[in-house]
């Protein structure tokens, strides 16, 4: 019993010793890896604006799939919305991805960005290509927003193989998204 | 005493003689980059769990040696993690998960419980480093050929003017792909096994 006791204190005191030192490494860190996050989030930001000025930014509690939402406008005057850019969390093949889109006010996809996502690298990353984004500009109004590999063309659907469920996750949450657009009021 | 720090590099190689840590050597392989960065995190990871194995050999006691272990190969993990993360964060995503992954990395493990908990300090920063270098130098054989053959490019860092791609003519446009891929991954590493026993015998007269 005594020998437990010590040998458990011990392995506690290394334990301690090594959450301290990540403690204090991880104060030094946080900072500068929130900063990075944030220029990269402006970055994504100001591509998928498609050149409109970006609003306040909205946070959306209550929806599981959209978390936060810009409102946008071609102009300077800030009365009615031309577009919206909502910021979504999809699931994909390694968790949470999050996704940064443009709409227009009718629901049509405008810009798609892949943010933060642990997706396979080779497979589910080459999501985070602009060129890949590609296949879901332009629907959501008239065309629906392909979430099957059947709505896609040969090509399209090959640059998804391998990847289906990364694939599949954006394109739900676009279709989510596209609802949500559909939905807001201040229009 | 310094055989010990050669031995890392040829002679008991961890990836091509020892085989251990294949996973990460095979997953992160794919540009020149990313195998210099895996090294870096890799020695910065050993060293300092070479180093303090060593130092508490004494005060670790015998059955809980491993999580112990583990308690500091994961803290300095961490570390590397987070200065990747804030200082280098294009070389983080492209190394992904694998960054983590160095805590179940066996040479790391492997090194703590097969040498530093049982030589001085000295012999396990040496044991550290050169083990360290001998993955780095096998991890940036296999991606080189890797890169070179399946994209057709060497990546290093970006300097100045320089955009850290060399391109090399016309690989760059018909590239043999499989050996981006996991198969090309494991073709590669074989034939490097094969060709460092073969000159290890003619070497060393077959013992």
């Amino acid at each position: 019993m005594k020998d437990l006791v010590k040998i458990g204190g011990k392995l506690a005191v290394i334990c301690a010793v090594a959450a301290a030192v990540l403690g204090v490494m991880n104060a030094i860190t946080e900072p500068q890896i929130e900063h990075i996050k944030q220029v990269r989030l402006e970055k994504a930001l100001k591509q998928v604006s498609k050149g409109m000025n970006i609003g306040e930014q909205k946070a959306v509690p209550e929806d599981d799939v959209v978390d936060a939402y810009y409102p946008l406008y071609e102009g300077t005057d800030q009365g009615v919305p031309n577009g919206y850019i909502l910021r979504m969390i999809g699931s994909g093949y390694g968790g949470d991805m999050v996704i940064l889109a443009s709409f227009e006010t009718d629901g049509e996809v405008l810009s798609v960005q892949l943010m933060e996502n642990s997706e396979t690298p080779g497979l589910g990353k080459e999501a985070e290509k602009q060129s890949y984004m590609k296949k879901f500009t332009g629907t959501g109004d008239q065309e629906p927003i392909p979430v099957r590999k059947d709505m896609l063309s040969q090509e399209q659907s090959d640059a998804v193989t391998g990847a289906t469920i990364t694939f599949v996750g954006i394109a739900k949450a676009l279709v989510e998204g596209s609802d949500f657009v559909n939905e807001l009021e201040d229009k | 005493m310094f055989k010990e720090f050669t031995k890392g590099l040829i002679r008991e190689n961890p990836v091509f003689v020892l085989a251990l840590g294949l996973c990460p050597a095979l997953g992160v392989s794919t540009r020149v980059v990313n195998a210099l960065g895996m090294g870096a995190g890799v020695l910065f990871v050993l060293l300092g769990s070479n180093i303090f194995v060593s130092l508490l050999k004494n005060y670790i006691p015998e059955k809980v040696r491993i999580p112990s272990y583990i308690v500091i190969i994961a803290s300095f993990v961490t570390i590397v993690e987070m200065v990747m993360q804030a200082y280098l964060p294009d070389l983080y995503n492209s190394l992904g998960v694998f960054v983590s992954l160095i805590v179940v990395n066996c040479i790391i493990l492997g090194r703590a419980e097969g040498f530093a908990n049982r030589n001085t300090l000295g012999a396990s920063i040496l044991d550290a480093v050169g083990m360290a270098i001998g993955f780095t130098f096998a991890l940036l054989l296999i991606s080189f050929v890797r890169e070179v053959l399946g994209f057709g490019t060497i990546t290093l860092f970006a300097m100045g003017n320089f955009d850290g791609v060399i391109e090399i003519p016309v690989l760059v446009d018909s590239p043999a792909r499989v050996f981006a891929l996991a198969a090309g991954a494991l073709l590669v590493t074989g034939y490097l096994i094969a060709g460092f026993r073969w000159a290890q015998d003619k070497a060393g007269g077959g013992k």
